[in-house]
C-alpha cells in the first residue's frame, strides 16, 4: 500500500482545495459554486428552453399541415423557424451537453472536487438564463426573421429584436468562452494522481477536444454577432453591400464559428455513447485510444472546412475543392467512431436499459445523418439540394437524431446519480420508442420532399408537397408525446423512484464509486489511478476509495479557510 | 505500488514549505487560465482583422475614395509611447520580484502615464481623422468599419489595462502582494504585453501595408 491511499492526495493544481459546506439554500442551490448543482441548474434550464424550443416547432409543423399555411402570416412565420433554431443551438443543445453534463460528469470522472474557476463556472450559468430570457424578449420587438445563421441583407433590415437576437447570442458566446477556459483547464491540471491521459474516461476526451472549441470558435462567432449589431445600431458598415460590405463576409465569419459548433453539439454525445455502450454490453470499449484521438481530429479538422455551407454564395471553384476534401475527411475519425461502437457491441452481454436503448438508437440515426451530411459535402449534391428540406432533414438527423438522443440516453444514465434515485424503466422504453418513431416518421419525409425541390424557410408550399407534410406533422406529435413522457418520467421518479444506490448500472469510472447524489467535497480522500476504467475482466483500477461509502469516515476538512 | 507511474506529486505534511508550494501550483493554475482568456481575446482581434482584410481586397481600392491616407508620423510616435511602457512594465515586475518597492512604484507609475499618453494620442488622432468624416462613425464606410473598430477594440483594452494597473497599485501598496506571492502583477504585466503585441499587428496592417 503506498502512502496515498489515506494521505491525501494530491492531484496538481487545486484539486484538493475543499470548498466549506454550503450553509443557506442560496448558497446551495441558487449563487451555488459546485459544479454538480451548477450542472443541473444549466440541465433544468435548458430543458425549460427546449419545451418554449419545442412549442415553436409545433407551430411551424402546424403551420404546414396546409400548403398555404394553417396557421400564422409568412412574416410571423419567419420568426417562429428562426428562433427555433436559434433556441435549439444555443440554449439547448450546447448548454446541455457542455455546462449541463459536462458541468456535472467529467469532474467526478477525473477525480476532482471542482472545476479549476468554480466562481467562474457560477457566473458562466448565471449569464445563460437572462440571455435566453434576452432572446425571447425580441418576441416583442419584432422577431429576427432571416433563420438562426441571420445572413444579411435581411439581418439588417430585419426589425429591433435581430439586435436584441445578436446581443443575447453574443453574451451566451460569452458564457461558452469561459466555460471552455474553465474546462480545459481543469481537464489539463486538476486529473486525479495516476490518471494519465490515456487513462481518462472517454467522455472527459471528449470534453476535452471540445473546450478549445468552445473557447476559440465562440469568440469567433462573437465578433460576427458585434460586427452585425455595430452596423444595425451604428449604421458602419460591414456586410451592406450599397455602402461597400460584402453579405458573403458574414458568412464567412459566421460558419468559421459555426462549423465547429457543430462539433460542439456533437463530440460530448459521441463522450456519452461511450460511456453507456460498454457499461450495458458489459465488454471494454473496442478502440479506445482511436475513439479518443479521433475526437482530437475531428475538433482539428473542424476549424478547415467552414465554407462548406457557402458553394452557392459564389465561393471561387479552386476554392470550393479543398473545403470539399476536408469535408469527406472528416467522414473518416467519425467513421472510426462508428465502428468501435459496433464492435464493442459485437458478442457483448447486452441489457437493454432505457440509457442503452437511446444509445444504439443513436448510433443508428446518426450514421444515417452522418451519411447524408457526406453527400452534402459533394458540391455537385449540395447545388441541388441547397436550401430544401433535404437540408432541414439532414441536420435534424444529426442534432436530434443524434445529440439530443445521446442526451436522453445520458439523462436515463446519469439521473441516478444527480437525484439518488432511478427513473422508471417502463417510461423509459416508452419514451425511446414513441421518440424513436415519432423522429423518423417527421424527418424522413423531408429527404424527399428536399429532393424533390422543397424550399426551406417558407410558409407556404406548392400543393404537390401536401401528403409527406402532413406525415411528418402528425408523427412530430409522437415526438412531442415521448418528451412529455420524459418529462413526467423525470418529474415523477425525483420523488418515488426506486433509491438508486451508488452504482445502479455497475459502471465504473469514478463517478459511480461515490455516493448518489454526492457529497458537496465529491471524495473524501482524492483516489489514486491505475488503469483506464473499462476493462471489465478486471477489478477497479483505483486506490483509496475504501471509505467514501462509510459513513463513519469523516468528511474532510476544508484547509486554508 | 506504482504511484510512481504517476506524475504528479503526493502532497500530505502541513509544513510551511508544503503550503508554498501548494501556493505556487494554484497561482499556475490561474496563469493557465489567464493564457487561455488572452487567446480566445486574440481570437476575437484576429476576426475582426480577417474582416478587415476582407473588405479591404474587396475590389474598391484602399484607402477608399474619399479617404485621406493614415498619418503614419504621428501613429509611429503614439507606437514607440506604447512600446515604451512596455518596457517600463517589465522593470516594474523585476524591481518588485526584488522586493524593490519604490523603484516598483516609479515604474509601475511610468506604465501607467505613457499608456494615459498613447489613449490622449489616439483620441487626437480620432479628432483629426473625424474631423474630415464630418465627425461620424457611419460616415466613414468601410475604411471607420475596420479602422475605427479594431483600433477602438485596442484603445478599450488599454483603457482597461490602465484601470488594471491603476487597481494593481493600489493593491500592492496595501500590501496584497509579496515578492513570493504577486500573480496579480504577474497577470497584469502579460495582459500588458499583450495589448502591445496586438498594437504591433494592428500598426503593420493599417499604417505599413
Ligand atoms: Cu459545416
Amino acid at each position: 500500500m503506498s502512502v496515498a491511499v489515506h494521505g491525501e492526495v494530491h492531484g496538481g493544481g487545486v484539486a484538493d482545495h475543499i470548498h466549506p459546506e454550503p450553509q443557506t439554500f442560496v448558497r446551495k442551490y441558487i449563487f451555488s459554486i459546485d459544479h454538480k448543482i451548477i450542472g443541473i441548474q444549466y440541465i433544468i434550464t435548458s430543458f425549460v428552453f427546449m419545451g418554449l424550443g419545442g412549442l415553436l416547432a409545433e407551430l411551424i409543423r402546424v403551420q404546414l399541415m396546409h400548403h398555404s399555411g394553417a396557421l400564422v402570416n409568412p412574416d410571423t412565420y419567419n420568426e417562429l423557424y428562426s428562433i427555433h433554431g436559434s433556441t435549439m443551438v444555443w440554449l439547448v443543445i450546447i448548454p446541455l451537453l457542455t455546462g449541463g453534463f459536462g458541468n456535472f460528469v467529467f469532474p467526478l470522472q477525473i477525480g476532482a472536487r471542482d472545476v479549476a474557476f468554480p466562481w467562474l463556472n457560477m457566473v458562466s450559468f448565471w449569464i445563460f438564463p437572462p440571455a435566453g430570457l434576452m432572446l425571447y424578449s425580441s418576441f416583442l420587438m419584432g422577431a429576427p426573421v432571416a433563420g438562426w445563421t441571420e445572413y444579411p441583407p435581411m439581418s439588417l433590415q430585419g426589425a429591433a429584436g435581430t439586435s436584441m437576437w445578436a446581443a443575447a447570442i453574443f453574451l451566451i458566446g460569452v458564457s461558452s468562452t469561459m466555460t471552455g477556459i474553465n474546462f480545459l483547464v481543469t481537464l489539463l491540471k486538476m486529473r486525479a494522481p495516476g490518471m494519465t491521459f490515456t487513462r481518462m474516461p472517454l467522455f472527459c476526451w471528449a470534453q476535452f477536444a471540445t473546450a478549445p472549441l468552445l473557447m476559440i470558435a465562440t469568440t469567433a462567432l462573437g465578433a460576427a454577432l458585434a460586427a452585425l449589431f455595430i452596423e444595425r445600431q451604428f449604421g458602419v458598415p460591414f456586410f451592406d453591400p450599397t455602402k461597400g460590405g460584402s453579405p458573403v463576409l458574414w458568412q464567412h465569419m459566421f460558419w468559421f464559428y459555426s462549423h465547429p459548433a457543430v462539433y460542439i453539439m456533437i463530440l460530448p454525445a459521441f463522450g456519452m455513447i461511450s460511456e453507456i455502450l460498454p457499461t450495458f454490453a458489459r465488454k471494454p470499449i473496442f478502440g479506445y485510444k482511436m475513439i479518443a484521438f479521433s475526437s482530437v481530429a475531428i475538433a482539428l479538422l473542424g476549424f478547415m472546412v467552414w465554407a462548406h455551407h457557402m458553394f452557392t454564395s459564389g465561393l471561387a471553384p479552386w476554392l470550393q475543392l479543398p473545403f470539399m476534401i476536408l469535408t469527406f475527411f472528416i467522414a473518416i475519425p467519425t467513421g472510426i467512431k462508428i465502428f468501435s461502437w459496433l464492435t464493442t457491441l459485437w458478442g457483448g452481454k447486452i441489457q437493454f436499459s432505457t440509457a442503452m436503448l437511446f444509445a444504439v438508437g443513436f448510433i443508428a440515426t446518426f450514421t444515417f445523418g452522418g451519411i447524408t451530411g457526406v453527400f452534402l459535402a459533394a458540391v455537385p449534391f449540395d447545388l441541388h439540394a441547397h436550401g430544401t428540406y433535404f437540408i432541414v432533414a439532414h441536420l435534424h438527423y444529426v442534432l436530434v437524431g443524434g445529440s439530443l438522443m445521446a442526451i436522453l440516453g445520458g439523462v436515463h444514465f446519469w439521473y441516478p446519480k444527480m437525484s439518488g434515485r432511478m427513473m422508471n424503466e417502463t417510461l423509459g422504453k416508452w419514451t425511446f420508442w414513441l421518440f424513436f418513431i415519432g423522429f423518423n416518421g417527421t424527418f424522413i419525409p423531408m429527404h424527399w420532399l428536399g429532393l424533390l425541390g422543397m424550399p426551406r424557410r417558407v410558409a407556404t408550399y406548392d400543393p404537390q408537397f401536401q401528403t409527406w407534410n402532413i406525415v411528418a406533422t402528425a408523427f412530430s406529435f409522437v415526438m412531442t408525446a415521448a418528451l412529455l413522457l420524459f418529462f413526467i418520467n423525470a418529474l415523477y421518479s425525483l420523488r418515488n423512484g426506486r433509491k438508486a444506490g451508488p452504482n445502479p448500472w455497475n459502471a465504473r469510472t469514478l463517478e459511480w464509486q461515490i455516493p448518489s447524489p454526492p457529497p458537496y467535497y465529491n471524495f473524501k480522500h482524492v483516489p489514486a489511478v491505475f488503469a483506464a476504467p473499462y476493462d471489465f475482466a478486471e477489478p477497479l483500477p483505483y486506490r483509496g476509495l475504501e471509505g467514501e461509502l462509510d459513513p463513519s469516515v469523516p468528511a474532510p476538512v476544508p484547509a486554508g479557510h | 505500488m506504482a504511484l510512481a507511474s504517476s506524475s504528479y506529486p503526493v502532497a500530505g505534511a502541513q509544513t510551511h514549505g508544503e503550503v508554498d508550494r501548494l501556493y505556487a501550483e494554484t497561482r499556475d493554475l490561474r496563469l493557465n487560465g489567464f493564457l487561455l482568456f488572452m487567446v480566445s481575446d486574440l481570437v476575437l482581434f484576429s476576426s475582426f482583422i480577417f474582416a478587415y482584410l476582407y473588405l479591404r481586397n474587396s475590389g474598391q481600392g484602399w484607402p477608399p475614395p474619399g479617404i485621406n491616407r493614415l498619418d503614419v508620423a504621428f501613429a509611429a510616435f503614439n507606437s514607440v509611447v506604447l512600446f515604451g511602457s512596455g518596457t517600463t512594465m517589465h522593470f516594474a515586475l523585476e524591481n518588485w520580484k526584488h522586493g524593490h518597492f519604490m523603484k516598483y512604484a516609479n515604474w509601475l507609475i511610468a506604465t501607467i502615464v505613457l499608456g494615459v499618453t498613447f489613449l490622449g494620442g489616439q483620441g487626437y488622432e480620432y479628432y483629426t481623422l473625424m474631423a474630415r468624416l464630418h465627425h461620424t462613425w457611419s460616415g466613414s464606410g468601410i475604411f471607420g468599419a475596420s479602422f475605427f473598430t479594431l483600433t477602438g477594440m485596442h484603445g478599450l483594452h488599454v483603457f482597461a489595462g490602465v484601470c488594471f494597473l491603476t487597481v494593481l497599485l493600489m493593491q500592492s501598496v496595501m500590501g496584497k502582494y509579496t515578492p513570493q506571492k504577486y500573480f496579480g502583477l504577474t497577470a497584469g504585466t502579460l495582459y500588458w504585453h499583450f495589448v502591445d503585441v496586438i498594437w504591433v499587428l494592428l500598426f503593420s496592417i493599417f499604417y505599413l501595408i
